[in-house]
């Protein structure tokens, strides 16, 4: 799903990688330095946030395989996380991106810390929104593809009946519309689940201290999806990572708390950019 | 019609409030706070005899199916009390059909081991094995087996390419699949029935699944649960329509159907005697497996999602079925419930409108006890099963999906 307001305008680039096995969409807005954002399981959307970093950035976002609108067999062609990594990684390098920024949420998140480690001269800053990836087991994360559709909001959100859960997970009024955008969003959950099924734990605390790029994490301190120790957790891990909690917010600080969310990630990427 | 006994393996002494106390019968059920030992013994033993005594009272056949982490049928692999039934069919029936309909190749992560346990009962049981191939269940597969969701289907057909071609392959292969890897397939046993046993698909009635079960010429088989007054037009009208479209003939022998069974000497009298357990089973089995566990984000493709938001109608009463009553659930024949007179014209009655050439009856389910149970299938045995048998009889149609057996060659 990829709903832009009227205001900005979305590119869509379509970026063949793997040999011409797969179609990479990547959509981008904004002018300026280039942001690479990694959206989160249920696919991409242009929230207030995004529209935001656009005003300053280059926002690309590539969207899973499956997960772009009009191609939900491209999926079929990716067998697992390490292949879906090197397609990502060329899909950049085709883009002509110099050492990008990559800003993950969740799911993104841990492919943003996939693609700093394996490729560690490949960003610039790196900035995890409340990621997935490693695991506690004094701290589970919550298989949120096996939880019940009305449920969802208790899981994300710090407060489940607040305007920014409200508009993220309400579903269009007119019935057709609806179901489309409900299909769309299921079969995104299902195509990022292949990555990470059935434990989002795929070995990436061995490969964390890999990523060399400035790195900054944040996290809702009320997160229910993936606890707060998870910030500790990354920001111990990746070397001179700085770690912001905030509070009353849930798993998506970016709808939750999108004030302080963006004054942290602009602030930081600002900071990497040598002065000009 | 051929007419087998189906039964699955609940644990029969659930709390009678367990409906009500929002727990699933799947997946998370807690076991040891449920389960006594002996209970579960009792559940087994009481399972397993009333199979043999179906044997013994003339079915057709006797059928199990693959069930994990399920509180209604204790079923982790059926082939284990199928291999019972392999050896009672040797030695006391040996025209009858073991039918186990299904291990799932979505499911599992040993493709060879299926083929080689189907190939087992095969030989064990005289060549008398139905092998069902169902997709399997979402939760199943993807949460008790950590299958992803969206390589469910991609799986089973992989699956059951390796199963056929290790049945089939003259020649040792080597298989170099994308979900399995076998340095040298060479399985022995292979199946007694040439070039394999006949094949029964258990489905919900995807239209994909329908297809590809026509094209590769097995059979179709689906269940009574969601109410067939409320389902069936649907899912067989499909059928048979997708069967024209691929140019096969309408031989009811294509299509197995599961109904639960009730009957008793009145319609008043089985209302009163088995009502309760009916009503009890159905709201503590299926009725207690949440909705979204049946698809798994990504177990339905993006088209299949948008289909079923549109029309949900496939699934009947799945929606309401914690809480339905037994008068509901007659109404919908998702049981069928009498007198054996009202039994047999209700089944025939839907078979011949459905086409329907292999019929599969449940007669226990829930906590329907032992002795009620035994006394379900002599009755179902003695009044309505001669009558069923009747049905096709004689008619232009053969049962291309029946197993073939094998004649005893060597003298011991």
């Amino acid at each position: 799903m990829s709903r832009g307001t009227p205001s900005l305008e979305i590119e869509e680039r379509v970026v063949p990688v793997g040999d011409g096995r797969v179609e990479l969409v990547v959509q981008v807005a904004g002018s300026g330095p280039p942001v690479v954002y990694l959206h989160p399981a249920a696919g991409l959307a242009w929230d207030p946030f995004l529209e935001r970093l656009a005003a300053e950035w280059t926002v690309y976002a590539p969207q899973v395989p499956g997960t772009a609108a009009g191609r939900p067999d491209a999926i079929r062609a990716v067998d697992d996380l390490w292949d879906l990594v090197l397609l990502y990684e060329e899909a950049l390098r085709r883009l002509g991106l110099e050492r990008p920024d990559l800003i993950g949420q969740s799911f993104g998140g841990m492919l943003a810390c996939e693609l700093a480690a394996t490729f560690p001269k490949l960003p610039g800053g790196l900035v995890l929104l409340d990621a997935i990836g490693l695991w506690r087991e004094d701290a589970p994360i919550v298989n949120w593809v096996a939880t019940a559709p009305e449920q969802l909001g208790a899981l994300l959100f710090h407060d489940p009946e607040g305007e920014a859960a409200r508009a993220a997970l309400t579903p269009p009024e007119d019935p057709d519309a609806a179901a489309v955008a409900i299909a769309a969003t299921t079969w995104a959950i299902g195509c990022t689940a292949k990555f990470v099924w059935p434990v989002p734990d795929k070995g990436l605390v061995k490969r964390l201290h890999r990523i060399e790029a400035p790195t900054l994490v944040v996290w809702g301190r009320e997160d229910r999806l993936a606890p707060a120790v998870y910030a500790e957790e990354f920001g111990s891990r990746i070397a001179g990572a700085r770690v912001e909690v905030l509070d009353d917010c849930g798993h998506i600080p970016q709808l939750e708390q999108p004030e302080k969310t963006f004054a942290l990630v602009s602030e930081f990427l600002w900071q990497q950019r040598p002065a000009t | 019609m051929k007419v087998s006994l189906f039964q699955q393996a609940p644990y029969r002494f659930m709390p009678e409030d367990f409906e009500e106390r929002g727990e699933p019968s799947v997946v998370s059920t807690p076991y040891d706070e449920l389960v006594e030992p002996a209970k579960a013994f009792d559940s087994y033993r009481w399972f397993v005899d009333e199979l043999l005594a179906g044997l013994r009272a003339g079915f057709d056949g006797v059928a199990v199916t693959e069930h994990g982490q399920t509180s209604y049928d204790m079923t982790p692999n059926p082939n284990l009390p199928a291999a019972i039934l392999a050896n009672a069919i040797r030695e006391e029936r040996p025209e009858a059909a073991l039918i186990v309909l299904g291990r799932s190749l979505g499911k599992t992560r040993e493709p060879l081991r299926i083929a080689e346990e189907y190939a087992m009962l095969d030989c064990l049981s005289g060549g008398r094995l139905v092998a069902g191939l169902p997709v399997g269940l979402s939760y199943d597969a993807n949460l008790n087996n950590g299958i992803p969701p969206v390589e469910t289907r991609d799986r089973y057909r992989e699956s059951h390419d390796l199963l056929m071609r290790s049945w089939t392959s003259p020649e040792p292969f080597t298989w170099n699949g994308r979900y399995s890897q076998y340095s040298l397939v060479n399985s022995w046993p292979r199946p007694l029935q040439k070039p394999h046993p006949p094949i029964w698909v258990p489905g919900a009635g995807t239209p994909g699944t329908m297809a590809w079960t026509l094209e590769n010429g097995y059979a179709f088989v689906y269940l009574s649960w969601f109410g067939p007054t409320l389902t069936a037009h649907r899912i067989f009208d499909r059928f048979w329509d997708i069967a024209d479209r691929h140019g096969k003939p309408r031989n009811p022998y294509r299509v197995g159907f599961v109904q639960s069974v009730v009957v008793s000497e009145t319609d008043e009298a089985a209302e009163e005697e088995y009502g309760r357990y009916v009503e009890r089973a159905f709201r503590q089995g299926p009725g207690s497996v949440p909705l979204h566990y049946m698809g798994l984000p990504g177990y339905v493709d993006i088209r299949g999602v948008e289909a079923i938001i549109r029309d949900p109608g496939d699934f009947g009463l799945a929606a309401t079925l914690r809480r339905a009553t037994f008068r509901e659930l007659a109404d919908t024949r998702s049981v069928i419930a009498g007198s054996p007179e009202t039994v047999r014209r209700q089944i025939a009655e839907f078979a011949e409108e459905f086409r329907i050439g292999n019929l599969l009856v449940m007669l226990q389910m829930g906590g329907m006890p032992h002795d009620l149970t035994l006394r379900n299938i002599r009755l179902f045995a003695e009044e309505v099963l001669p009558h069923l048998q009747e049905l096709w009889r004689g008619g232009e149609w053969e049962n291309e999906w029946w197993p073939a057996g094998i004649a005893q060659t060597v003298e011991a």
